[in-house]
């Protein structure tokens, strides 16, 4: 059978999508790599990516605009223009906060604390954690597949608890040297960008069963996990 | 709402009481003739000359003369009947001249046959020089013909979906081409029809041919078109109105009536069977 | 390229088409959409000369195709509606089989070449995306065929008398969904090959296959726009209350 071109249309939009997942991963992992080894140069590379990421975003909200202004999607075609016009607006979010991670790194604001803190902030885990969320919602979207969106909610959880807890270690290291207030509070707001992105995720992985499973997962995630 | 029910039923029974009332007409006429004629015809009958002055012997030249005629006025009423249906449906718009043409059309449909018999013998059989013939009687007839085949091609031409003719001339053909490769094939079985039907009407024609074409006692068949001949309905009329002995020869002219209404309803049977076998022919070719 | 300038229509005293002055590019689709009797039609049927037929019609101002002004007095009819092929609204195969209908327009057109006409035939067929369904049944009326396959005839008919341009008076008017999306896909790829120009009352039909959208009201062009942007946003606030249903 071949393919009606509104079918094409639409493969062309949820292939913009990936590309522009693809660079907010990349770019996610940079940010990481670029805080935990103090490397400004690669933050640089970030900061400078950003603009194609915004530009992604632009180019699929019009794409999608033009899509329901042309072809009126409906039923399962509806909710994957909706739901890809959302996550990509999500995507270009977690892009800011890798940038403003990066930002952080330029400045070198955050860059006093030693690395023993840094282990006991678990700021690695955070980062893989995250990271992993976002690659799980692409496969998740990719296969079509909502098994593994209770999955995803829950790294969502661990995230929490890590920074939950970061909290108590960073007041008890600002006790010890209050010298270093400052440089702990910039890693703070490292740590709930992080948090954030993962938040993010899922929102992500509440359009993705949206569009495949029409459950509205919004605003009573507790219920759905009871 | 009971009223109401039975006026209808009542009205629908009056209607169905009408309806039958024609039909019994119908087979009340044909009864009788079948009754007294059938018993007559046999071949002999359809195949010797009449003898003993009329009163004995068969009808085969006024068979044969019939069929001459009705041959003759349709050459003369279908191609220009057709041609003139064309030009006023196809090409006449609906001007001012169309109109007229159409209104002396039926004009000429409503005019008594006898005055076309005597227009015939006036024209054709006088000032033509035909004499009494086949070729003056069938160009009386034919003319006599033509108001039915005109109305009858034109009807068939409007029946022609609009849509062939846009569709034709949106391919580059021209209206000449989509009047003769789309247009009258797609009207042909109607035509026929209306061809058909009027040959019927011809074949029973008296009086057109009473002063051109009919001879009163002619035991020969004609061999050629100046000849006269001898036709079924002026036969008729011969022998049941000024035959030497009515008596003796009632039942050959019932025998006559037969044979000329076994022609004219075998038409009609033909028309209505052309219709729907070219009717399925024209859709496949 | 199809240019109108200056047009101008009249049915008698009726103003059908005020001054409208359009350009279609070469393997576009133009959609011409507006409420019945705004002229869409009527300007559609000038580019292949279908309103000479109406008495008492009478146009001011210059239709061209590929730079030349098709009621030109050297312009032969014939020759132009073969260049400009029309789909009407209701499937109007002729009462014949579907071979003969598809090689009616090289028959008129003096083809006598019986491998030509064969070969013509199958490739309009499969051009109009038909050949699969009635391959083997060339020799049946084109009449057995449904509505959609009858209407996608109609476009073979068209394509057999090798056009550079499609005229399409509401094509999908009288079909079914299934049918109607066929026929759109079908314009969607006869676009590479030729210049398409399609009347539709469907709003939603002109979104979805064409580039450029006209939309006519009372005779005039109210906007003539990409499709895109016509109904993303379009400049006159007509279009808008017509497109979105605001309108009357």
């Amino acid at each position: 059978m071949i393919m009606k071109h509104t079918e094409k249309e639409l493969t062309l939009l949820r292939d913009e999508v990936s590309q522009m997942w693809g660079l907010v991963l990349s770019q996610l992992e940079k940010a990481r790599q670029a805080y935990m080894n103090n490397d400004a140069e690669l933050a640089r590379e970030v900061a400078s990516r950003e603009k194609r990421v915004d530009t992604y975003e632009l180019k699929i909200d019009s794409d999608c605009e033009n899509y329901i202004a042309l072809f009126g999607p409906v039923a399962v075609d509806l909710r994957l223009v909706l739901s890809l016009i959302k996550i990509s607006g999500t995507l270009e979010r977690i892009a800011d906060f890798a940038d403003g991670i990066a930002r952080q790194v330029i400045s070198g604001s955050c860059m006093a604390i030693p690395d023993s803190l840094k282990e006991d902030l678990r700021i690695d885990k955070m980062f893989a954690t995250v990271i992993s969320m976002l690659s799980d919602c692409f496969v998740a979207l990719e296969s079509e597949n909502t098994k593994l969106s209770g999955h995803i909610l829950a790294k969502d959880d661990i995230v929490d608890e890590i920074l939950h807890d970061d909290k108590r270690v960073l007041a008890e290291y600002i006790q010890q040297d209050p010298q270093q207030a400052l440089p702990a509070l910039e890693t703070m707001l490292v740590l709930r960008k992080i948090e954030r992105i993962g938040d993010h995720c899922g929102n992500i992985v509440e359009e993705i069963v949206f569009y495949i499973d029409a459950k509205i997962l919004k605003h009573n995630r507790n219920n759905e996990k009871e | 709402m009971t009223g109401k029910r039975t006026n209808q039923k009542i009205a629908f029974w009056i209607f169905r009481i009408l309806g039958l009332v024609v039909v019994a007409i119908l087979f009340w006429i044909l009864g009788f003739i079948i009754y007294h004629g059938a018993g007559v015809i046999n071949w002999k009958f359809l195949t010797t000359a009449p003898t003993d002055g009329m009163t004995g012997g068969g009808i085969f030249p006024a068979i044969v003369g019939t069929f001459c005629l009705i041959i003759g006025s349709m050459i003369v009423a279908f191609p220009l009947g057709v041609m003139s249906a064309i030009y006023t449906t196809e090409y006449a718009g609906n001007g001012k001249i169309v109109k007229f043409i159409r209104v002396m059309t039926n004009n000429l449909g409503s005019i008594p046959s006898i005055i076309f018999g005597l227009f015939g013998m006036a024209l054709f059989v006088n000032t033509l020089g035909f004499g009494d013939s086949i070729i003056a009687g069938s160009f009386t007839l034919g003319l006599l013909a033509l108001p039915l085949v005109i109305r009858t091609t034109e009807e068939a031409l409007k029946a022609v979906p609009d849509s062939y003719r846009t569709g034709s001339l949106a391919l580059g053909a021209t209206k000449l081409q989509t009047i003769w490769r789309v247009v009258l094939p797609s009207a042909f079985p109607n035509i026929t029809t209306g061809l058909i039907l009027s040959i019927g009407r011809v074949s029973g024609e008296t009086a057109p041919i009473l002063f051109t074409a009919a001879a009163y006692f002619l035991p020969k068949l004609p061999s050629s078109i100046y000849d006269q001949v001898m036709a079924l309905p002026y036969h008729l009329y011969v022998i049941a109105t000024s035959g030497t002995d009515l008596e003796a020869t009632r039942p050959i002219a019932y025998g006559t009536a037969l044979v000329l209404i076994i022609i004219v309803l075998g038409m009609n049977l033909l028309a209505s069977f052309m219709r729907r076998h070219f009717g399925k022919k024209v859709k496949t070719n | 390229m199809i240019e109108a300038k200056n047009i101008d229509f009249y049915y008698g005293d009726f103003h059908a088409l005020k001054n409208i002055n359009m350009v279609m590019e070469d393997h576009t689709v133009t959609a011409f959409i507006g409420p019945s009797g705004c002229g869409k039609s009527t300007f559609l049927r000038l580019f292949n000369r279908m309103n000479d037929l109406i008495p008492g019609a009478r146009l001011e101002g210059e239709c061209l195709i590929d730079g030349k002004n098709i009621y030109d007095k050297s312009v032969v009819v014939d020759e132009l509606r073969k260049n400009v092929g029309m789909v009407f609204q209701k499937p109007n195969p002729f009462p014949k089989s579907i071979f003969e209908n598809v090689a009616y327009g090289l028959r008129v057109n003096g083809v006598k070449d019986k491998a030509f006409i064969a070969q013509k035939v199958e490739e309009s067929l499969k051009g109009a995306a038909l050949w699969e369904e009635v391959k083997d049944k060339l020799k049946k009326s084109a009449y057995e065929l449904s509505g959609g396959q009858q209407q996608r005839l109609c476009i073979a008919r068209a394509l057999a008398v090798s056009p550079s341009i499609l005229l399409m008076d509401e094509p999908a008017s009288a079909l079914d969904p299934i049918s109607t999306s066929k026929i759109e896909e079908l314009i969607h790829s006869l676009k590479n090959d030729y210049t398409i120009v399609i009347v539709t009352h469907n709003m939603q039909q002109a979104a979805r296959v064409s580039d450029k959208t006209g939309f006519f009201m009372l005779g005039e062009l109210v906007e003539y726009n990409d499709t895109k942007k016509m109904f993303l946003n379009p400049d006159k606030v007509q279009t808008q209350n017509y497109i979105t249903g605001r309108f009357g």
